[in-house]
């Protein structure tokens, strides 16, 4: 099923002089871990803010084109309204923490649509006990330290029980350990079947592209490659695009390029020991 | 440059921290840093990573111990010319923007070193130059790109012409144009030999750029050595929340099935050449068939 | 005013029978001491309602962060000693000291044991309509962010060669300008944020908002408030029928 459609979308910033997204045709499934690729600049943040009707209702703009949330049009229907079906975790959980500790955080988005009191009560726990914060259950947001921020911050939108979670660059302020936990955390709630689909925007493509489907390559506002993670990364199109390429990967195309290797590029070093594995 | 005496440039003797609210960020640090070294400090967030790099120009004062830069006690030297020997690259570029054009903004950082008129205009058209920023001369640093403002806040503490050159996590963000951008820089400012301190978090730039790693951790240095070495011992990699890079892990797994993997193959051109030859073997043995 | 001094005015969770009581019962507090305090000038009278006001100080296990925040105003109370004596009197200028140790000690009570959230719901049940009550406690929440932010500013200034300059006031005004640009371009920046991200949790998508916290008026509020009042209305008395009390009381500095 199309969880989110973009029918020849164009946008543009009210006073900026090119339009950042580019005739986007993009159907997102459910069941995906997504990851969102390109360099800085390439459209990556004003694609996930057209996901939730922030683009164009809170960034005004030249439009084109249609998007589509589980059949919502996102001119018309306010965003606060979409965030049941579309949650966005941004880079910075400094700035979306809003309450003075954990529990009341989580409540926030739960309280804000209206629900009893019991069901919230509930949510809030669960939401806990996924993100594993009982601990931090009445600490204050600068208490904790990023990463700890980063769960509750995924809490708190876990509570709306959208479909779709976005995250906008979730890990980059983090040590790699806490980033691999984090990534590990958003598989884990996947898998779950808590949320049906997770995009996820980040440059440190070596940990995260294990855990990928899907891979959405994105350059100057336009996809220009979308499809499984394999398929994607072997293409020349991602070789070229200028994002960090993991070493295992770049390690091998070398060899490729040398005609030393054919074969597909391993895109982690689990895929790699495997491919060494049958070689020897 | 040798660790000899007469090159130490940085030294700090059992040096502790306490902040105001009485958090301890610091409890005893001793370090050598030598003149033209680039040296990485890594750790978890609070491990008292910013704290230490802010005591090297002046920021903040020893509660006690000493640092001494260059021959001079902290503790005794104007912050003035601390910043003038020390220069910190902070990551948020945010934080110092405010002139009305970007010329103006590297003038800002050159207005009390004793400049005549001649050599400051010099000076900031050789940074702009240098950072390929000419061609913004004239515009507000606000309507500048991420990129182009990471590069102008660099260029604003370059163009003081710092011994020692901190960087706060430079690569944060960037894409691979970014990463080899600041990877040239330091490449350039170790070949004029100043001394680079680099505060990151980033395993795979460390491992390909930073001989030297310091690991910190609840206000201790617990390990001092080279990256390599560092980033492949998993109780130093527990301690400091980090993970092995790619090829120290593919190395490891190499050795163990077998292989005799030589030491420096955790960069990737040796790495590359080790499995070269290996898949060159295993073509001829099968000559002819499908590797 | 240093950030030592906010520190006065930062909520901290502790158990004590003063975090426990109700927002609107310590607001009473606060400002009925504020009023008995503005009230009287007469240096004796202000001391002993200065005193009655420490056990609340006790209770609330805040010593410490009150100690803090008298020491955060000592240039304040050295001012107010030369100048009103220079203008005024002595004594004139012990009173001014001794209210303004009353009113902000009062408020400080409050903020520090108020919690912002619950800040928020007392104004909502004083019929403050809900965007308004929500900014106003948002605002707490990012006090010590912003305070944060203005230290790495002035950090990343002074290690480009920023000085604090001595000077006149124009040319101490013109120096703040590299360091207030920045944090007004950072704090619009994360005001987009939060805006951005509110929006995401469906802020203001229905009227019929639930809470998952409330506020309730138990035994103890309503005790403290009678004897509040009681309280005010004896000063109120005493403030009309000054006959009613001894002499040694009104006593004044003589110069």
């Amino acid at each position: 099923m199309n969880l989110i459609k973009f029918e020849d979308f164009s946008f543009k910033y009210d006073q900026a002089q090119d339009f950042v997204l580019k005739d986007i045709k993009l159907n997102i499934e459910s069941g995906k871990f997504i990851l969102l690729c390109g360099i800085t600049g390439s459209g990556k943040t004003s694609l996930v803010r057209a996901m939730n009707g922030l683009i164009p209702q809170f960034y005004h703009g030249e439009i084109k084109g249609d998007v589509f949330v589980k059949g919502k049009n996102t001119k018309n229907v306010p965003t606060s309204t979409l965030s049941r079906d579309v949650g966005l975790v941004f880079q910075n959980p400094e700035n979306q923490l809003i309450a003075m500790n954990v529990e009341r955080e989580i409540a926030f988005g739960p309280e804000n649509i209206g629900i009893p009191w019991d069901e919230m009560d509930s949510r809030i726990k669960e939401c806990i006990k996924i993100t594993d914060i009982e601990h931090l259950r009445k600490k204050a947001p600068f208490e904790i330290s990023g990463g700890e921020q980063q769960r509750v911050a995924i809490a708190s939108i876990l509570a709306l029980q959208p479909e779709i979670i976005i995250f906008d660059e979730p890990t980059s302020l983090l040590d790699p350990k806490s980033a691999i936990q984090i990534l590990n955390l958003l598989k884990k709630i996947l898998l779950e079947k808590k949320i049906s689909t997770i995009i996820v925007i980040e440059h440190r493509l070596d940990i995260v592209l294990p855990l990928a489907d899907e891979v959405i390559l994105i350059d100057k506002g336009r996809i220009i490659e979308h499809g499984e993670a394999h398929y994607v990364i072997n293409g020349e199109k991602f070789l070229n695009s200028g994002v960090n390429i993991p070493k295992c990967v770049s390690v091998f195309q070398k060899l490729m390029n040398q005609n030393i290797f054919i074969g597909k590029l391993p895109i982690s070093i689990e895929e790699t020991k495997n491919l060494i594995n049958s070689i020897k | 440059m040798e660790k000899k005496l007469e090159n130490l440039q940085i030294l700090v003797n059992h040096l502790t921290y306490h902040y105001p609210d009485g958090t301890i960020a610091l409890k005893g640090i001793n370090l050598n840093i030598y003149s033209g070294e680039i040296v990485g400090i890594m750790g978890k967030n609070g491990a008292g990573k910013s704290t230490l790099i802010k005591t090297f120009n002046g920021l903040l004062k020893p509660t006690t111990g000493v640092v001494y830069i260059e021959n001079d006690d902290v503790n005794n030297v104007l912050m003035s010319k601390l910043t003038r020997i020390v220069g910190i690259v902070f990551q948020n570029p945010d934080l110092q923007l405010f002139a009305n054009t970007v010329e103006d903004e590297i003038r800002f950082s050159l207005k009390n070193l004793n400049f005549t008129k001649t050599e400051l205009e010099n000076q900031i058209n050789l940074t702009l130059e240098k950072f390929k920023l000419k061609k913004f001369q004239n515009r507000t640093p606000f309507t500048l790109s991420g990129g182009e403002k990471k590069r102008l806040a660099i260029a604003s503490i370059m163009c003081r012409n710092p011994k020692i050159i901190v960087f706060d996590e430079p690569t944060i963000g960037q894409d691979a144009e970014g990463v080899e951008f600041i990877r040239n820089l330091i490449k350039e400012k170790h070949s004029e030999g100043k001394t680079i301190i680099i505060v990151t978090h980033d395993i795979e730039f460390a491992i390909d750029n930073i001989p030297r790693t310091i690991l910190m951790a609840d206000g201790l240095i617990i390990a001092d050595g080279p990256t390599n070495k560092i980033l492949s011992q998993d109780q130093i990699l527990n301690i400091g929340s980090l993970i092995s890079p790619q090829l120290i892990q593919l190395s490891k797994f190499l050795i163990d099935s077998g292989f005799k993997v030589p030491d420096n193959a955790y960069l990737k051109e040796n790495m590359i050449q080790f499995l070269g030859s290996f898949l060159k073997e295993k073509m001829e043995i099968t000559e002819g068939g499908k590797p | 005013m240093s950030f030592e001094f906010m520190e006065a005015f930062k909520f901290i969770q502790k158990k004590t029978i003063i975090h426990s009581l109700d927002p609107r019962t310590k607001l009473l507090l606060a400002t009925i001491y504020s009023i008995l305090a503005i009230m009287f000038e007469e240096i004796f009278i202000l001391f002993f309602i200065f005193l009655s006001f420490f056990p609340f100080i006790i209770a609330g296990q805040l010593f410490k962060k009150w100690i803090k925040s008298i020491r955060g105003m000592t240039f304040l109370f050295l001012l107010l000693i030369i100048f009103n004596t220079l203008f005024s009197t002595f004594s004139k200028s012990i009173s001014m000291i001794l209210r303004i140790m009353i009113m902000v000690s009062s408020f400080s009570l409050f903020f520090l044991t108020v919690h912002p959230d619950d800040l928020m719901l007392s104004l909502l049940s004083l019929k403050v309509p809900y965007n308004i009550a929500f900014s106003f406690s948002l605002s707490f929440r990012f006090v010590p962010t912003i305070a944060i932010e203005a230290q790495n500013i002035i950090d990343a200034q002074k290690s480009r060669g920023y000085e604090m300059e001595q000077g006149g006031l124009i040319s101490q005004a013109k120096n703040l300008i590299p360091l207030l640009i920045p944090l007004i371009v950072c704090s619009m920046k994360r005001a987009f944020h939060i805006a951005e991200s509110l929006d995401s949790r469906a802020f203001g998508s229905t009227k019929n908002r639930t809470y998952y916290y409330s506020i309730s008026f138990t035994k103890k509020d309503w005790l403290l408030t009678v004897i509040l009042i009681a309280f005010f209305i004896f000063g109120i008395i005493v403030k009309l029928f000054p006959d009613l009390l001894p002499n040694w009381l009104f006593w004044r500095f003589p110069v």
